[in-house]
This record gives structure tokens, C-alpha cells and sequence, in this order.
């Protein structure tokens, strides 16, 4: 694994648009000319279907269920989508047994073990489930496994919440594995004064605002077509909103352990903002 | 002297409220029953052994299924360290069964591979009258619906599948697992068939485990009496046996830290009593075998039994007696032996100057600060450093406790005789008494333990 290879782990409330922004953005950083794998961690193994253009693959989780751990090769779970992004789901159980969590340790094991971190990579990319439930969903932020983590939010109090509890994970994990929040992402909702307060919540926490991304119907367009908008319009208004979101991104030297606030003070947060009456 | 803190324990003051030298001018008891203080060395077990390997697993005739990685099954066939006898060996304790739970079955969950697992050992064993499931610690974490699971596969082998929550990590110690058992043996087998006919005199023996044979010479006792034992909890026991538990007259509970549970649920349930009674030495089992009768109305017939028993053994106790009178015991057991043989060994002129429980409550140390003599050190949950101190400064002429103790008390040559699993046994009612009185006269007479004295002042072990 290279020394400056980029570790990054995309975070946030589930429904946020964490998969549609990870896949956006990898897909810009591809136009970029930069070298990227993109691991889903989530048992609905979603995360790289635009990518895929559609195509579900075999999740690490499947094929060691089918083949045993000892049997499991990299070329049977890493696919290459658009763009030449390497592309790999976790997987898991379905809703309601087994153990998700610990899904995400194997998998992520058995990555490395499977040398899926080659010298070429410039990114990793972790597109996390939801909240940090449970130990293994903190699985990319110990361990240096990521280095560096984003946020997604929007200006609804929920998103605000999970992503305050999200930092908090990252405080636990900060000091030993040496993890950081790179700031957060807002995949806006159209909330009234969105932009000021989620830049106001940034700065409450501790970091900044990496990107602000408007909301556009093309987005949904685009994955009705299976495709990324960067593949689907690539001269869209979307897509260069996803490509300063790459640039901000790579340009990024604001890491930080951020500094979660209170209940009461986010509610205040949403109040002062008119977001909440 | 109150509470007191052991010279080894100077590194873990919290001991000190575990350790007590009892002043009967006081009514202090030891700190007990919960959670170890980090650092102390415990020798506990947890609630999945309290549950499997104490109260579930003497059932003769179930399938013992333990749902989760295989190392939690080690030691599970042979009784383990608990020889809990039965008259059907032939399945009994012979076989180990385990769903083998790995990675992938964590990760996908264990409800099918458990499923599998039942009807799977039932085809291989098609002679048995149930399936235990015990639940470890992963499965705990994983969430596996294991009561949906069993109720699934019971509809479709036909005979009764009892699923335990006993996840290891619940409770302080193995006791929270006799409490679990106890319930679910209670909610899901008892009252679930009747028995064939009833009598006046119908008894459950509550809380034996037949350890070496121990229910085998307790019930003949009763049976001499003209009592019927309808079922027992577990030792020897059928399944059977424990769903037609609820159309006895008396329990009678033995085993007072591991069925106090199910005494009292059958007793709000069905209106049964119970009596709690020791069947160890001459003085309590004649007293139990009394008290029985005062129940029955069978007072001639309990004399009876006393007589031919008591001189059946009375001139060997007696010459025991004269033989061990001075000997001073220390007792470590997981929890009510300690107090059940105080007054046994008394009885053969041994002296307690140390008691020690694994998992006791607060009425075990009750029971036991009743009984020994002022000046006894009382200490709860010990660990091995404990041990050594106290065998070392006390230098009691023998050590009476389990497996993981022996080797120590035989490094510092001290006789020692296993309490748990027994040397031979059986050790409870009368004739068990000169069982044991054979045993610690074997133990301390051995002439060894002089030899190992000669070395001990040169040796730095």
C-alpha cells in the first residue's frame, strides 16, 4: 500500500445520498486521471451500481459464504466501472440476522489480505451504511484503514444529528488510528438557508465545508440510466458540481478532529438558521 | 477482626470487602455476587456453564446442544469435570453436539445452520426425548432467534426443543445460568404432561445432581419411607420426568443456590411447598429425612430408616472420628456444599478454619457465618494467589475444593480431595459419609505428605 495513497471514508444518515455522491465524485476524480478503488460497506451492496452500469457483482461476503475464506480470490469480487474505478461490495446478511458489523471486518480483511491495495491507487474510497450502529461499521475509521473522513449532510435536523454522532465516532477513534474529518459534504434538500447553516454547523463541529451540491433532477435522471451524471452528462451543470467537489477534495488539507456539539446546541444551530421553528 | 485484606490483595483493595474473619459479635457479611474486580484472577465460570453444565445438562435422555463456535463445546461429552451418573450411558454425557458456528455463520447469522443442526442430531439419535439448545456469547451479539428456531424445529421432530438464553456474558458469575435454566425449564416443560397415577406421598428431589451417585443412595432413603420420588431436578432425570414435576405434594431442594428459582415458581403456580434441607452427614440428613416425614405424617417409618442407618455406620464414624478429631478443613465450593458440610465434618471431628464460595449469595454466607466458629476466614470468589496465602499461613490439614485447586494444594503439600466431581463417592446420606470419611482418611494419611513437607522449607516453587 502506497504511503500517500488516499483513505478516504464517505459517512452519513441513511438516504443522504452517500452512494450517488461517492459514486459522482470517484467517477470525476476518474476524469481526473486518478486511480481508484471503491469499496462498499453496506449489506445492500448498492454502492457501485452506477459504476457497474447497472450490474450487481458478487460481494465479498457471498463468495466466502460459497467458497470458504481461504478460497476467495480478488478477481472474483473486484470488477472495474466506469472510468477504470475498481469496484468491490462487501455485502452482508439480509435485514435482520447475522451480523453485519462483523461482515465488514472479514471483508475488509480479506481485501488486504487479497492485496486489493495496489501500488497504482491514488484513492480508497469506504461508502459506509448509514449511522456508526455497531463496532464493525467503525471498521474503516480504526486501524488507519481510513485516514480521512466526509461527511454527507443536508440542512434536515436528522442528517445534522447523524452527522454530529458520526463525529463522535471519529473523536473515539481519532487518537489511535489517526483518523480525521475532511469536512462535511452537503447533498442539498432545498431547506431554507441550507448553504449558511450547514456552514455554520461545519464550523460548530470543527471543520469546514467541503462542497455544497445543489439539488438537480439530472441526478435521478442518471440513475434511472444506471449511469453517474459524470458518465451521463458529462457537460452538465452536475457534473461540474461534482467536479469542484473532486477538486475540493484532492486540494483538501483541512483535517481535524472535530469537536461534537450537543443536542440542545444543534437544536439551537436550527433554530438561529430558521430551519426549525 | 472484621474485613480484612489478604497480604497478596495489596494491589487490589477491593478485595478486602470479600474477606471476611468472622466475629460473631458482628453481622458483617463478605462482599458477594457481584461483578469480579478487574485483576483478581477469578476462577468463575459463566452463565452458559451454570446453565448447561450444572442444572441442564444431568437431563439423561435430551440431545445437549451448544449453539455456537465449537471451543464453547469443549469438554461438554464425559460430564466435563461434573460426573452427574445416570442410568442411561449408553447417550448420557456420551456425546458432544455443537452447530459449530464459524465467520460466515456470524456474519449470515446461525438460525438456518441451528435448525439444520437439530434435526440433523435428532435423525442420528432418534431415541432421544428432547433437545437442549444453549446459547453462547456470540449468538447473543448476533441476535439468532433461537425460541423461533426451536418451536420451528420441534413442530417437525415431534418431540419437546428447549431453547436457553444462557449467553456466557450475562450475570457475574455461573449462578445468573442456573436462574436462566431454572425459568425456561419451568415456562416450557414442566406441567406439559401428566404422570401416570399419583400418591399421597409424591416427593420431587429438588437441586441433586447425582454426582457420583449421590441421588442413588438419597432417594432409597425416602423410598424406605414409603415416599415416591415423582421427579428430580436434574440428576438422573428424564425430561419426562420434569414435565410431570408439577403433581408432586413437597419439593424438596437440596441445592439451594442453583433451584430456589424453580421451587418457588412451582410453589406460586401449582401451591406445591418446599422445604430446603442438606442430605450431607448424619445429623442433616436424619433432620431432612424428619422433616419429610412431618410432612407425610411417616414419623415411625423416618425413625425407622435412622436407626438402621445410623448404626449401620456409627462405630466406622465413630473410630473416623477419633482418627481426624483436631483437624482443622478449609472448604472451597461454588457455593452451598461450603456451608452444607460444616456441620458434616464436625460430625467426624474436622474443624472448618476457612470458607470460600465461587458464586454464593448472601444467604450462602449467612449459612456459612451461622455455622463456623469465630476466628474463620470467610472470602468470596477467591483466586488462586488468594488460595496459596491461606493454605500457606493457615496450613489447614486439608483442602477440600476442585480441579483447578488440586495441583496448587499438592505443590504446597496439603492433602486435598476433589468437592466438586468427589475422589470416589458417593458423598451425601449416610453411607456417603463414610465414603468421604474414607477418602480424607486416604487424603491426609497419605504417606507422601511427609516427604513433601521435608522438601517445602528448601523448595522455592
Amino acid at each position: 500500500m502506497r504511503e500517500d495513497l488516499r483513505r478516504v471514508a464517505i459517512y452519513g444518515k441513511g438516504g443522504i445520498g452517500k452512494s450517488t455522491t461517492t459514486q459522482n465524485l470517484t467517477a470525476s476524480l476518474s476524469k481526473m486521471d486518478k486511480h481508484i478503488l471503491q469499496i462498499g460497506c453496506d449489506p445492500k451492496a448498492d454502492s457501485t451500481r452506477m459504476l457497474m452500469g447497472g450490474k450487481r457483482q458478487r460481494t465479498v461476503l457471498d463468495t466466502l459464504r460459497e467458497v470458504g475464506a481461504e478460497n476467495v480470490k480478488l478477481e472474483d469480487v473486484l470488477e472495474i466501472g466506469f472510468g477504470g474505478i475498481k469496484c468491490v461490495e462487501a455485502g452482508g446478511p439480509e435485514p435482520g440476522v447475522g451480523c453485519a458489523g462483523r461482515g465488514i471486518i472479514t471483508a475488509i480483511n480479506l481485501l488486504e489480505e487479497n492485496g486489493a491495495y495496489t501500488e497504482d491507487l491514488d484513492f480508497v474510497f469506504y461508502d459506509v451504511l448509514g449511522d456508526v450502529v455497531c463496532g464493525g461499521f467503525a471498521m474503516p475509521m480504526r486501524e488507519g484503514k481510513a485516514r480521512e473522513i466526509y461527511i454527507v449532510a443536508s440542512g434536515e435536523l436528522m442528517a445534522l444529528y447523524a452527522a454530529n454522532n458520526i463525529a463522535k465516532g471519529i473523536t473515539r477513534y481519532a487518537e489511535h488510528s489517526g483518523i480525521r474529518l475532511g469536512g462535511i459534504i452537503c447533498n442539498s434538500r432545498n431547506v431554507e438557508n441550507e448553504l449558511e447553516l450547514l456552514t455554520a454547523f461545519s464550523d460548530a463541529i470543527g471543520t469546514h465545508l467541503v462542497h455544497f451540491i445543489p439539488r438537480d433532477k439530472i441526478v435521478q435522471r442518471a440513475e434511472i440510466n444506471r449511469k453517474t451524471v459524470i458518465e451521463y452528462d458529462s457537460e452538465s451543470n452536475q457534473a461540474k458540481e461534482y467536479s469542484k467537489l473532486a477538486q475540493n477534495i484532492i486540494d483538501n488539507d483541512d483535517f481535524t478532529i472535530p469537536r461534537p456539539i450537543s443536542y440542545e446546541t444543534l437544536e439551537k444551530l436550527m433554530v438561529d438558521f430558521g430551519a426549525i421553528e | 477482626m472484621p474485613l480484612t485484606l489478604l497480604n497478596c490483595d495489596k494491589s487490589i483493595p477491593e478485595r478486602k470487602k470479600h474477606t471476611y474473619v468472622k466475629d460473631s459479635t458482628e453481622e458483617i457479611l463478605p462482599l458477594c455476587n457481584i461483578q469480579t474486580t478487574p485483576g483478581d484472577f477469578t476462577e468463575r465460570g459463566c452463565t452458559y456453564a451454570g446453565c448447561m453444565g450444572v442444572v441442564g445438562g444431568p437431563v439423561k435422555d435430551v440431545i445437549h446442544l451448544v449453539h455456537g463456535p465449537i471451543g464453547c463445546a469443549y469438554w461438554t461429552w464425559g460430564g466435563g469435570t461434573r460426573p452427574n451418573l445416570s442410568d442411561n450411558p449408553q447417550f448420557h454425557q456420551k456425546y458432544c453436539f455443537s452447530t459449530d458456528m464459524q465467520e460466515k455463520n456470524i456474519i449470515f447469522g446461525g438460525n438456518e445452520k441451528l435448525y439444520n443442526a437439530i434435526i440433523e442430531s435428532y435423525k442420528e439419535f432418534p431415541e432421544a426425548k428432547g433437545v437442549f439448545v444453549y446459547a453462547t456469547c456470540t449468538i447473543g451479539l448476533i441476535g439468532d432467534d433461537i425460541k423461533a428456531v426451536c418451536k420451528q424445529a420441534e413442530e417437525e421432530i415431534g418431540i419437546k426443543v428447549v431453547g436457553f438464553n444462557c449467553e456466557g456474558f450475562r450475570g457475574c458469575s455461573q449462578s445468573l445460568g442456573h436462574h436462566i435454566a431454572n425459568d425456561t425449564l419451568f415456562e416450557q416443560v414442566v406441567g406439559t404432561k401428566e404422570p401416570e397415577y399419583t400418591t399421597d406421598y409424591d416427593m420431587n428431589i429438588m437441586g441433586d445432581y447425582n454426582i457420583k451417585g449421590d441421588l442413588w443412595v438419597i432417594k432409597p432413603l425416602f423410598e424406605r419411607m414409603g415416599i415416591r420420588i415423582l421427579s428430580t431436578f436434574t440428576g438422573n432425570s428424564s425430561i419426562d420426568d420434569i414435565a410431570q414435576a408439577h403433581r408432586a405434594k413437597l419439593n424438596l431442594m437440596h441445592c439451594q443456590r442453583s433451584t430456589p428459582y424453580i421451587c418457588e415458581l412451582i410453589k406460586e403456580k401449582y401451591g406445591i411447598p418446599y422445604i430446603k434441607e442438606s442430605l450431607f452427614g448424619i445429623e442433616q440428613t436424619s433432620k431432612a429425612l424428619r422433616d419429610v416425614a412431618a410432612f407425610f405424617r411417616l414419623e415411625e417409618k423416618a425413625e425407622e430408616v435412622i436407626a438402621d442407618e445410623v448404626s449401620k455406620i456409627d462405630p466406622k464414624i465413630e473410630e473416623y472420628r477419633r482418627k481426624f478429631e483436631g483437624k482443622r478443613i478449609f472448604i472451597y465450593q461454588g457455593a452451598p456444599r461450603a456451608w452444607h458440610w460444616v456441620r458434616m465434618f464436625r460430625e467426624i471431628g474436622i474443624e472448618t478454619i476457612a470458607a470460600a464460595t465461587t458464586f454464593g449469595h448472601e444467604e450462602d454466607y449467612a449459612k456459612i457465618c451461622e455455622r463456623v466458629k469465630d476466628g474463620t476466614i470467610i472470602i468470596d470468589n477467591p483466586n488462586a494467589i488468594e488460595i496459596e496465602e491461606i493454605l500457606t499461613e493457615l496450613r489447614p490439614d486439608i483442602f477440600i475444593s476442585g480441579l483447578k485447586e488440586k495441583y496448587l494444594a499438592y505443590k504446597l503439600g496439603i492433602p486435598f480431595i476433589n468437592g466438586h466431581s468427589y475422589e470416589t463417592g458417593p458423598y451425601a446420606g449416610y453411607s456417603g459419609l463414610l465414603n468421604f470419611a474414607k477418602d480424607i482418611e486416604k487424603a491426609i494419611f497419605a504417606p507422601v505428605w511427609s516427604m513433601i513437607r521435608r522438601r517445602d522449607a528448601k523448595c522455592n516453587y
